[in-house]
């Protein structure tokens, strides 16, 4: 029998056969592994395990074990890179060319002050309070094509980050919040649904008070005048005049800023917001009022 | 502030529900003891789930309902954007975005913008930073007319043959390298 008649064998024999179809397909053989182990004289023979020694016993040595040798561990010197690291904070990055981005495609709205909230919202910054993350640290990337005249609030800003903004006659503030409110500057809505009060946000921690009191890193809590005096000196040092923001056509939304005590912008701590009712409810107890006051 | 008790705190119990957490910076609503309730807190019970539920509560803090307040401004302003603004043309977009044009509708091909306004120009970077391939996606049109464009456009960039791979179900294309600059650059050249 010749290869010209296998073939054509083989080709009438496909003619009669079923076309390969969802009803009949099936997996290569042994593209399967299975996942029982054999048993008997030759099925189990090793099962993997190799010959003699720990393998085949399964006790092996404990990790970092070097049998006999001084272990690598504790050949080389401690170094501490990360002694403290659950309790350092973290501030997860936005540059500046992001943040033109946001504002080039219309993601937040510039009319109005610019807080970790409004950028959540716009869906391009996210972070996780529980994470030991405490907000933004705006970073200076691509500080010399930023253009926007906006009042922003983040809550680290190095030197350049605060020359660039305020040389478009813009705004800047560093504001510290803790955890719990950044929990609700991370999602308003599902705090105004469980339908608590607006609590007050927490004053800076001791190590933070320095810097959220400083003019130069425009702390929230800093004396405004002092501010005004380090925006000249800054102006100066960077080399570009400084826009009057007092003459300004958005002087009101540009010198808007939130009370030290104040998480969201225009709601005052103590009220609660009901969402289906659109109404919000303001507590008129004495003891309340200065309970959310101090 | 003060903890809560569940026989002091049914009020804020009402608010927040078992799972919702109560603030430890926001006030205890339920926390004012009127001069009944103070014979629930001299009793220890073995257990929170035996301690019983306080019915008769009083008014406790006076509030007034606003509705319709100014300040309603401020909170449409925290909820979250419905869908994604569309962009309003705009005389220079500092960042280097770019909007799509009308010219590139007229072409054979096109290449849809994603639903945050950007070209769909991916680099997938695989085996350890070994492999690296760019990858075109959402094409509409003649995708193999698209293909010998971006041959060329790539071989007259680089210097030498690019190899790509045509996905013409899955609407995409795959170049080998990183070549996301330059397939970018031509995309906003041809107006996507």
């Amino acid at each position: 029998m010749g290869s010209r008649q296998i073939t054509e064998k083989s080709l009438s024999m496909l003619r009669s056969l079923p076309r390969i179809s969802l009803q009949n397909i099936r997996d290569n053989p042994n593209s399967k592994l299975k996942n029982k182990r054999g048993r008997g004289q030759h099925g189990g023979d090793k099962h993997g395990a190799g010959n003699k020694g720990s393998g085949q016993r399964q006790n092996f040595m404990r990790l970092g074990y070097e049998t006999g040798n001084n272990p690598f561990y504790l050949r080389i010197p401690q170094e501490h890179y990360y002694r403290g690291h659950h309790l350092r904070r973290e501030y997860p990055p936005l540059t500046l060319h992001n943040l033109q981005k946001i504002i080039d495609k219309d993601c937040v709205d510039t009319s109005k002050p610019i807080d970790i909230a409004s950028l959540i919202r716009s869906g391009f910054y996210n972070f996780s309070p529980d994470l030991k993350q405490f907000g933004i640290n705006l970073t200076d990337e691509g500080a010399d094509i930023f253009a926007a005249k906006i009042n922003i609030e983040v809550q680290w800003a190095s030197e350049q980050v605060i020359a660039a903004i305020e040389k478009n006659g813009g705004v800047i503030t560093t504001a510290y919040y803790d955890p719990h409110s950044l929990l609700l500057l991370k999602n308003p809505k599902k705090f105004f649904e469980s339908g608590q009060a607006i609590p007050r946000r927490m004053i800076p921690p001791s190590d933070l008070i320095e810097y959220y009191t400083s003019a130069k890193s425009r702390g929230y809590l800093a004396d405004p005048e002092e501010i005004s005096k380090e925006r000249v000196k800054l102006a100066q040092k960077y080399g570009y005049t400084l826009p009057n923001i007092e003459k300004d056509s958005d002087y009101t939304m540009l010198s808007e800023r939130k009370d030290p005590r104040q998480i969201f912008y225009g709601l005052e701590p103590g009220w609660v917001v009901n969402l289906k009712d659109e109404c919000i409810l303001k507590p008129k107890d004495q003891e309340l009022l200065s309970y959310y006051n101090s | 502030m003060a903890t809560v008790l569940r026989s002091q705190c049914a009020f804020a119990r009402l608010f927040a529900g078992k799972t919702v957490q109560i603030l430890n910076n926001a006030t205890d609503l339920g926390a004012k003891l009127g001069p009944g309730s103070q014979s629930v807190l001299s009793r220890k019970y073995s257990n929170y789930a035996h301690s019983p539920f306080v019915t008769k509560i009083k008014e406790q803090y006076d509030y007034e309902i606003v509705k319709k307040p100014a300040e309603w401004a401020f909170v449409k302003r925290l909820l979250p954007l419905e869908t994604i603004p569309a962009v309003t043309p705009k005389e220079t977009y500092p960042s280097g975005w770019i909007p799509p044009k009308e010219e590139a509708t007229s072409l054979p091909y096109f290449i849809a913008r994603t639903k945050n306004h950007e070209v769909p120009i991916y680099l997938d970077i695989t085996y350890r930073g070994m492999r690296k391939i760019t990858k075109i996606r959402k094409i509409e049109g003649d995708i193999w007319m698209l293909n010998d464009e971006i041959k060329s456009y790539l071989k007259q960039k680089n210097g030498r043959y690019v190899e790509t791979r045509v996905h013409e179900i899955g609407r995409f294309i795959e170049a080998k390298g990183d070549h996301v600059h330059d397939l970018m650059q031509w995309a906003y050249s041809k107006g996507f």
